[in-house]
């Protein structure tokens, strides 16, 4: 059903989608002209051999003739062209549509987007918002089309033969509403009854693959697989239910084409002695059977709209979960610049923390609380803390992307009193799981000091302990592939680490580099990373749960367990 | 956008049928139904000609209302043929995606976990559930059509051919010319993707890489250059797609322009020979009628073309794995039960002994002839630079890589087999499961949850694990979701625990146990299996944590032991 209920944010997101008229408009005249050319070519087909059977002279039947073959070919062509021209326009609008996005998430990322930890969440989030480009190619042409189509056919007949054309239209109008409406309620009872089956399903195959050593190991696979062929067979019975109700739209439209035909037909004979529309007052059996077939044409051009339906479900869900993502408001725990920022002019940097707290949008306890922390130039300092104590999220709070209480101030003066971007190019951040970007390791190195040449990028890789490495790979132009994928945890620690020197923070927090490291190679390079790092004008934080020796930290900071945590 | 290099859809890949008997079962079914709305779309052509003729030839209403009857007869009965074959197709899919599922997870079952870890198990457990689920469109929409391109086109052009000579040719030169544009304009289509194919890749992930590394290109300040970058990307996706999307949209454009020039022709041929009286007007226009419904079958299918193509690539990757033969040389010894079974008595007590045994990964000697002993009632430590071999000496005698030499337990062989009661593991990645922490405690044991021994030694389990504050009752969310990789790893170890507790097995084995784990978990931890050491059983670690090596009484250092 076209449930057009939608919330704002919503709207705003389908908004961005839909092409501008510039860009629209070419592909919907293309898309109509030849749907109309379709129905027009049935109807000059059977009017000519009507027509012809009365055997008049050729000369009157030339034009026809001429018709067919010119609606036939062009019906194609224009058919091309608007498939051309709207996905042209479709892919115009995605960059209007993805720089919306991105304007919208740039101000609250990442803390402020909804549990943006989760690396498929943000993959659906770009995922959905290339999705939402069936909505000009799949729902707005193919509704117009059809649409402007059959009130052309239905405006074309009843000139000809008034009720057959007031038959046509009732006829339109039911399918289209009966369909619509069987559809729509057979997709929603698939979404309630199949799509929690489904969800546990995909989990159960999830956990048995993943885990077919533990389970082999435990000799718990055949419970399992018994468990498994249940739910299946739960989820095989509802689909074979649901099955009943799938084929009734096309049913229904199948109906009613038919009822169309039989209605003209019924209502038109007497039409021939009575006569006819406006157009053809003298109503003739050519003229008859045109109105008689064109119905069945129609009806082909007007299938679009139930396909336009489900297409528009589709749609409304990326929509909807687009707007979930990316807030339409600024979460409170989400810092915004004060509005005359002050300017960080000294360096060194001394950072001073008191009693500082921090939150998560959306979460009621505080992530962290109560941090008492000085660090100078040429500090390293080693914070430790059991997991949910809130290192990562003072991590945030110390670069500006979670707002805090207490104090955080930075030469004296209020973190929250200066511009985002001003402390953010004092303190720098090396995350838990450093991004790397699909290009070159030079790129991926480069946009932390674009003026940087290549031999200070291959001292700064030496530093880092990937001298050796880079060799191996190519020297700087080889690739680290899509999110890093040819790159392991502990290098792509070491090149995020090689990007933070090249930017030379002031202060420099290093967040549990061995998180995702073979726990072999982790006190190695927590050695490097502390070795590499230190310099007499830097303050370095390194939040580790891999033990550092004494010589290499001046100070230990534990922070005390808040959440619940063994 | 689909890889350019599978191979070409066939339209109907035979392992579907040899694989899923309801395959087979619907494209019979469907085959009747096809036939039957064959028939009756002649049939309403013939009324519908009738009842024109009737008009045309000045009847009155009530001489042609039984036509008109018949005629909403046969409208009926299309619609309901028209659903009956979408419930077939869809019922057909439910049932084929249930019998592939089940395949491929016995087949999973019977390689083993060490073949699984080796596929990427995400994307194997994601084409066992969402891939499959594209079966749906290829069986609701491709494959009707597909049938009735075999059973209605023949038939209605036989009945045109025998009704109009001239039109029912015309239909035959027609409709083998389109399979061979598709398949020339098919080619070309590849060639232009292929040449784009790794801009367009790259392209299409270039806004993903932006709003993943965001955070990080802000703490560069880079935010707002991607401004431009996102622009240009997009830009040139634009371009390329379009570049693609010119060749490809031609496969339809040719498709469209067959089908209706073919009704040009018919119209304009019937036409031509009505006016010299060649031809009854009668006959005309039935194989005017009849001539669209002979291409409409063919047109579906190739407007479904991509369904067809998403369902068969995920078949075609299950396929992958049904047809994939187990190698001999590579798979766990074959199972003798006799050996397998291990003598109860072997179970009681000893130590467990390595000799000569030697392990291979392809054509790589992992381990190398490694005599080794692990002693009843004391702590082995197994450490080793990684690489060397320490898992996989695990696995090896857990049974999922092939060894050769002998193992022992108290002078008793033992071999690989469907299960192994003396030994009692946990691995480097926790493998927890939905349910509460006591469930995975006691994975494995028949009746776990409710009896007081099974929950005294859960909570004896946890606690030698070093997790004695973890409540056993603690719901889990899929995949152990809701727990610190710390607890997790430790209610792995818990498990490991309780089965040498509850089984009386003899092995304890425990990979990297304390890696996640902060001093006081792993002292916990530790102190638990100086107990289960302390019960006589065989406690070996791997790790080298350096609060573990000093717990041990013995330490094994796998290079060393390696005979290069």
């Amino acid at each position: 059903m076209f449930d057009l209920t939608l919330d704002p944010a919503a709207c705003d997101v389908l908004r961005l989608a839909q092409p501008r008229p510039r860009w629209f408009v070419p592909g919907l005249l293309a898309g109509v002209t030849s749907a109309v050319m379709a129905v027009a070519l049935l109807a000059c087909s059977a009017w000519l051999i009507t027509r012809a059977a009365e055997m008049p002279s050729l000369a009157y039947l030339g034009m026809a003739i001429v018709g067919v073959r010119a609606f036939a070919i062009f019906r194609s062509v224009f058919r091309y062209l608007e498939r051309l021209t709207s996905h042209d326009a479709a892919f115009r609008q995605l960059a209007e549509l993805r720089l919306g996005i991105f304007r919208r998430i740039v101000p609250v990322a990442p803390a402020g987007l909804a549990q943006t930890g989760r690396g498929d969440l943000l993959t659906r989030l770009v995922r959905d918002v290339d999705d939402l480009q069936d909505l000009p190619l799949r729902v707005v042409q193919p509704l117009l089309v059809a649409g402007i189509t059959a009130v052309l056919s239905v405006i074309g007949i009843w000139l000809i033969v008034p009720a057959a054309g007031l038959t046509l239209l009732v006829c339109l109008l039911l399918a289209g509403v009966l369909g619509t409406v069987f559809s729509g309620s057979v997709a929603a009872r698939a979404d309630r009854e199949l799509a929690p089956l489904r969800g546990t399903l995909a989990d159960e195959v999830l956990e048995i693959v993943e885990n077919l050593d533990v389970l082999t190991a435990f000799d718990a696979l055949r419970p399992r697989l018994a468990q498994l062929a249940r739910t299946d067979e739960r989820l095989r019975r509802a689909a074979l239910r649901r099955s009943v109700g799938v084929g009734v739209q096309s049913a229904v439209v199948a109906l009613f084409a038919g009822a169309a035909t039989l209605g003209t037909l019924y209502f038109g004979i007497p039409a021939l002695d009575g006569g006819g529309g406006p157009l053809s007052p003298d109503l003739l059996g050519p003229t008859l059977i045109v109105a008689v077939l064109v119905p069945m044409a129609v009806f082909e051009v007007f299938g679009m709209i139930l396909l336009a339906a489900s297409a528009w479900r589709q749609v409304r869900v990326s929509a909807r979960r687009v707007a979930e993502v990316v807030p339409a408001s600024r979460p409170a725990e989400i810092p915004v610049d004060v509005p005359n920022p002050q300017l960080l002019l000294a360096t060194p940097v001394v950072l001073e923390l008191t009693g500082l707290s921090a939150s998560w949008p959306g979460q009621t306890e505080p992530g962290v609380a109560g941090v008492t922390l000085r660090l100078a130039p040429g500090d390293r300092v080693h914070l430790a803390g059991p997991s949910g104590a809130g290192k990562t999220t003072l991590t945030q709070a110390l670069v500006r992307f979670l707002d805090y209480t207490g104090s955080y101030r930075l030469n004296g003066v209020e973190a929250r009193l200066l511009a985002q971007t001003e402390v953010r190019r004092v303190v720098g951040l090396c995350e838990q799981r450093p991004w790397l970007f699909d290009d070159s390791i030079r790129q991926n190195l480069l946009f932390a000091r674009d003026t940087a040449t290549d031999a200070e990028l291959l001292a700064v890789l030496a530093r880092v302990g990937l001298a050796e490495w880079v060799g191996e790979r190519g020297g700087l132009d080889a690739r680290v592939g899509e999110r890093g994928a040819l790159v392991s945890g502990g290098q792509a620690q070491r090149i995020a680490l090689a990007r933070a020197l090249l930017a030379d923070f002031p202060v420099l927090v290093v967040d549990e580099p061995t998180a995702n490291v073979d726990s072999a190679q982790a006190d190695a390079l927590v050695r490097d990373i502390l070795s590499a790092a230190t310099d007499a004008h830097r303050a370095v934080l390194l939040i580790s749960h891999t033990p550092v020796p004494d010589e290499l930290v001046t100070a230990r900071v534990t922070l005390s367990t808040r959440a619940q945590s063994m | 956008m689909r890889s350019p290099y599978t191979e070409a859809v066939r339209p109907l890949d035979p392992r579907l049928l040899r694989y899923a008997s309801a395959a087979r079962r619907f494209l019979a079914i469907g085959a009747l139904l096809g036939l039957a709305q064959t028939v009756v779309v002649i049939t309403f052509a013939w009324l519908l000609t009738r009842a024109i003729m009737l008009t045309v030839a000045g009847e009155r209403l009530s001489t042609i209302v039984p036509t008109l009857a018949a005629l909403a007869g046969v409208v009926v009965l299309r619609s309901v043929l028209i659903w009956l074959l979408e419930v077939a197709a869809n019922r057909g899919a439910a049932q084929v995606k249930s019998q592939l599922r089940a395949r491929v997870l016995a087949k999973l079952a019977e390689r083993g976990p060490d073949w699984v870890d080796s596929q990427q198990s995400a994307r194997l457990a994601t084409v066992v559930t969402t891939g499959l689920d594209a079966l749906d469109n290829y069986f609701a929409r491709y494959l009707p059509q597909l049938l009735l391109t075999a059973i209605a086109t023949p038939i209605l052009i036989a009945v045109m051919l025998w009704q109009d000579l001239p039109s029912g040719l015309t239909v035959i030169i027609v409709i083998p010319l389109i399979p061979v544009f598709m398949i020339l304009i098919g080619r070309v289509t590849q060639s232009v993707q292929q040449e784009q194919w790794q801009a367009l890749q790259r392209l299409s992930t270039g806004f993903l890489d932006v709003v993943g590394g965001l955070g990080t290109l802000k703490i560069y300040g880079r935010e707002c250059r991607q401004f431009d970058r996102i622009r240009s990307i997009t830009e040139q996706y634009r371009t390329r797609t379009m570049k693609v999307l010119r060749v490809s949209f031609l496969s339809g454009f040719v498709l469209e322009l067959a089908a209706s020039l073919s009704v040009a022709l018919i119209a304009v041929s019937i036409g031509l020979r009505l006016i010299d009286g060649a031809l009854l007007l009668g006959v005309g226009l039935f194989v005017l009628l009849l001539a669209p419904e002979a291409f409409l079958p063919v047109r579906q299918v190739g407007a479904q073309f991509h369904a067809a193509a998403d369902g068969l690539a995920a078949a075609e990757e299950l396929f992958a794995i049904l047809d994939d033969d187990i190698d001999t040389t590579d798979a766990p010894a074959p199972v003798d039960p006799a050996a397998a079974a291990v003598a109860p008595g072997g179970l009681g007590a000893g130590s467990l002994r390595l000799v000569g045994v030697s392990i291979r990964r392809g054509d790589t000697v992992v381990i190398d002839r490694l005599d080794a002993e692990f002693a009843a009632g004391e702590i082995s430590v197994l450490r080793g630079v990684s690489g060397v071999g320490k898992s996989t000496l695990v696995a090896a005698l857990l049974g999922f890589v092939p060894l050769t030499g002998e193992v022992t337990l108290g002078d008793v062989a033992v071999t690989a087999g469907p299960s192994r009661p003396w030994l009692a593991w946990a691995g480097q990645r926790p493998g927890l499961f939905r349910g509460t922490v006591a469930e995975n405690v006691a994975l494995g044991t028949v009746s776990a949850g409710q009896g007081t021994r099974t929950v005294n030694l859960v909570a004896q389990a946890l606690d030698w694990a070093g997790a004695a504050q973890l409540s056993p009752t603690t719901v889990l969310g899929v995949n152990g979701d809701g727990l610190s990789g710390g607890q997790a790893q430790r209610v792995a170890a818990a498990r490991a625990v309780y089965r040498a507790l509850a089984t009386e097995c003899q092995v304890v084995i425990l990979d990297e146990p304390s890696s996640a784990l902060d001093a006081d978990a792993e002292a916990g931890l530790l102190a638990g299996l100086r107990r289960l050491a302390d019960m006589g059983r065989v406690v070996i670690v791997v790790s080298h944590r350096p609060a573990v090596l000093a717990a041990a009484d013995h330490v094994i250092e796998l290079e060393k032991l390696i005979h290069v």
